[in-house]
């Protein structure tokens, strides 16, 4: 499963927390920056709530059908492993 | 630059931005260095250009006071905040005095007793000896200082008897007793400098000096209960609180205020199980110390027309009362008999629902299989999700805070009436309109706001004309030097044909001006909401998916939704309504759920700045209602489906998972810049429409069904239902 298509219906919603500032949230926020507007144009109508607190422990949390909730810890991870950390979130 | 308030009145018709160039002695200045004084014998190092009585309270010496307020211009007129100043011939105002360095105070000396003394007695001569039938009565000024340094006998022997004074009738809320004035004239400046009602004033001199509207008027400003608060004996009292009850009766709970978005923070003031008023709490970070009427004066709403017991509508469409158990069995054998599945299951979150709740019934819906999330947005628009979106925290946040707008140097209103959505904001602008040389210009349905604004038109196409710079004009010119400029969306432009629209122009525009509007060390690029639950319904993602938007349900779940437009729900549907009124939401159900109020329930709410804030309980609910979350959780039990959580503090660590800022009360957690600007992003990707004349081309259209939401269209459909495209 990459970004760059749309993700299968069953997913609801993407949640992410991360700090503002953070260092343990830098490779998060890379990956806002760099993911975010691809997710959004394959997947216009998913809700993929960014949640920003500081000194928060960068997450992120999925939200499949029937209200199941998955989530990773993706503190102090590099962007590329964020990366593949939300795909396999999100494919599972 | 500073507009003095008698020469810069508001121009409430004419277009202008009246500026008068001129200076007055109490201006705000630039803080300064500190300087260092003594004050009893103690040093304290206050900040340059302070007032005397600033430095006395600095160095711990209470200075008694009737006419100084530390938010209003100084008058200096009451005389009862004398100290004695080391080389001064005569006893000193310390409000009206500057501190200086080196000055030796002393605050407490025969010689400082005596002169309050004798202003107590000038006072007293000829204020009436009506405590026992005062309202003012235990928290009159007046009264705790007189015990102190009033006289007890006296020597008031005037023939003429004392003073009388013709009340005056200033409306419904507040009540006069102009005898007891003591003419300190906080009421004036508070009238002039804040309200912005100019009206107010003094007429007459000396002992003939009388405190009204100089014509019969009312006093038309949606502050005026805060003069009340600031009179300091019992001239000016509340009339829906009159001869209800003694300050030493009450019970007071710190909360927070929920009928606008500001978040006001309250003092719920209780006596056993009624609401007898609501105070104003100062936080400068949100209200300073004001709050509105509406806030003030809503309370007496809570003892009328509530639910107190759970209601089943029966056969003949008449509401019976039932006890919880069966009532929530009758919501169960109700979603049973419907048969809704899906997205078919719809609930309805209105404009008094907090927090934990919204939290409880999200996690409920989504566990039925729904994601049909609606609010009571205007119209149809909370049946589908907002369009500024609620991915980024700063697409429906006022990001700028609401003390930053002080700091704004030209703020462009957009389809907002902040006087109306937030009239404690209101006042910030007109404080900052007053001391500053701050510029406004509005787009939309001309207003009377408090201050000069230019208005550059009514709808979206003037809007694009100014983001275009076709304006000429005084405030085009001073927006284009901004430093800080400020722009502010109402959030009806969520509920209006144009919305879509007009964020997508703003956000492009704000985009091509780069660093000016958001930048690091500032976002102004606002929304203003006005009604308390909608930030946090964005918050935690409270809104349906696309998909939900074009289901018909057939089990719908009001939760506080008095604002449902009733034929939008269908017949046949099933209907449950929780909240504390039987009003419009509750007449559509057929089970009612009764719930807590705002003064009833201790539950989080979010403002629009995003602040999260802890409001409180001050009495119990009445009858059989019961905490609104409990009640939810309640219900997912009889339905079957399983919570992770049992207690408040699952809830709330639940809501720590979904935003940790929304239990972060009190503070305020901003979005970073990377992140506003990927939410602006989102705004503008809908390249197709964003603006007035392509949103009304069918072409347009259909280029967006096809390239944004990657709809098919046949080639037939472009020509055969140009009507339907856009309907
Ligand atoms: S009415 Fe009250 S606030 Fe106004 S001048 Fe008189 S004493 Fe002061
Ligand atoms: S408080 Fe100083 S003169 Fe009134």
């Amino acid at each position: 499963m990459s970004f760059s298509k749309a993700f299968s219906p069953a997913l609801r919603e993407i949640r992410i927390l991360c700090s503002q500032t953070g260092a343990a949230s830098a490779g998060t926020r890379q990956f806002i920056t760099s993911k975010y507007p691809a997710i959004k144009q394959h997947n216009p109508d998913l809700p993929v709530l960014i949640r920003e607190a500081s000194g928060t422990p960068a997450r992120v949390f999925a939200r499949f059908e029937m209200g199941v909730e998955k989530h990773v810890e993706l503190d102090n991870l590099s962007a590329k492993d964020v990366e593949s950390k939300v795909v396999t979130l999100l494919g599972s | 630059m500073l507009r003095i308030v008698a020469s810069a009145s508001r121009p409430s018709s004419v277009s202008l931005l009246s500026v008068a160039h001129r200076r007055n002695l109490s201006s705000t200045s630039a803080r300064q260095a500190d300087i260092t004084l003594t004050v009893d014998g103690k040093e304290v190092t206050v900040p340059q250009g302070s007032a005397l009585i600033q430095a006395c309270e600095a160095a711990g010496s209470p200075i008694p006071r009737f006419c100084y307020h530390d938010r209003l211009a100084i008058a200096g007129n009451c005389r009862m905040c004398l100290v004695e100043v080391a080389r001064s011939p005569k006893p000193v105002a310390s409000c009206a005095a500057p501190a200086m360095p080196g000055a030796v105070v002393f605050t407490n000396t025969p010689l400082v007793h005596e002169a309050r003394e004798g202003v107590m007695e000038f006072l007293l001569s000829n204020h009436p000896l009506d405590c026992p039938i005062c309202d003012q009565g235990g928290e009159c000024d007046l009264q705790d200082q007189s015990i102190r340094y009033g006289s007890d006998r006296t020597r008031f022997h005037e023939i003429a008897g004392k003073r009388a004074v013709s009340n005056k009738d200033l409306g419904p809320i507040v009540k006069t007793s102009m005898n007891r004035c003591i003419q300190c004239t906080r009421c004036v400046r508070f009238a002039n400098e804040v309200a912005g009602v100019e009206d107010l004033g003094t007429t007459g001199r000396g002992n003939d000096l009388q405190i009204g509207m100089y014509v019969e008027k009312m006093m038309d400003s949606e502050l005026s209960g805060n003069v009340i608060d600031l009179c300091p004996v019992g001239a000016l009292t509340s009339k829906p609180y009159a001869m209800q009850a003694r300050p030493w009766e009450l019970k007071t709970t710190e909360s927070v205020d929920v009928l606008d978005a500001l978040g006001s923070n309250i003092r719920v003031d209780s006596r056993g199980v009624q609401v007898m008023r609501v105070q104003p709490r100062t936080n400068d970070n949100v209200n300073e110390e004001w709050i509105s009427d509406k806030t003030r004066y809503a309370y007496d709403g809570l003892r009328f027309q509530r639910l107190t017991t759970p209601l089943i509508k029966g056969p003949d469409n008449r509401f019976v009362t039932a006890s919880w158990p069966d009532a929530l069995a009758a919501i169960a054998a109700g979603l049973n008999q419907t048969g809704a599945k899906g997205n078919e299951i719809k609930a309805i979150a209105g404009h008094l629902a907090d927090t934990e709740t919204l939290v409880v019934l999200k996690d409920l819906i989504n566990r039925l299989g729904s994601d049909n999330l609606a609010s009571d947005l205007e119209g149809k628009y909370g049946n589908a999700p907002p369009v500024h979106g609620i991915d980024v925290r700063s697409n429906y946040s006022f990001n700028s805070t609401i003390a930053g707008v002080e700091s704004a140097d030209a703020i462009l209103l957009v389809g907002t009436n902040p006087r109306h959505e937030a009239a404690v904001l209101n006042s910030r602008i007109r404080k900052s309109w007053l001391h500053t040389d701050l510029v406004v210009g509005m787009v939309g349905t001309r207003a009377d706001t408090t201050y000069g604004f230019e208005h550059l038109g009514e709808d979206a196409k003037a809007l694009e004309k100014f983001l275009s710079g076709k304006v000429k004009g005084e405030f085009a010119e001073r927006w284009a030097q901004a430093k800080r400029p400020l722009i502010m969306v109402g959030s009806s432009m969520a509920e209006h044909a144009d919305g879509e629209a007009v964020f997508g122009m703003l956000a492009r525009y704000v985009a091509a001006t780069g660093e000016r509007i958001v930048r690091e060390d500032w976002n102004g690029f606002n929304v203003l909401q006005r009604v308390a639950s909608r930030p946090a319904l964005y918050e935690t993602g409270f809104v349906p998916s696309r998909a939900a938007t074009s289901t018909t349900p057939k089990f719908i779940f009001l939760l506080n939704a008095d604002e449902v437009d009733p034929a939008s729900i269908p017949a046949d549907a099933f209907v449950v309504y929780q909240g504390h009124h039987g009003d419009r939401g509750a007449a559509l159900a057929d089970v009612c759920l009764p719930g807590c109020a705002y003064t009833e329930k201790s539950s989080t709410w979010v403002n629009t700045e995003g602040r999260s804030q802890l409001g409180r309980a001050a009495v119990p609910p009445p009858g059989a209602a019961r905490e609104d979350w409990k009640i939810v959780r309640a219900l997912s039990e009889v339905l079957g489906v399983d919570l992770p959580y049992e207690d408040l503090v699952g809830v709330r660590d639940r809501m720590w998972a979904i935003s940790p800022s929304l239990v972060r009360w009190d503070g305020l957690e901003g979005t970073s810049l990377e992140v506003a600007k990927a939410g602006l992003g989102s705004l503008m990707s809908n390249f197709y429409q964003t603006d007035v004349v392509s949103r009304a081309s069918v072409t347009m259209a259909q280029c967006t069904r096809a390239f944004v939401t990657r709809e098919k269209t046949s080639l037939e459909g472009l020509g055969k239902e140009p009507l339907q495209a856009h309907a």
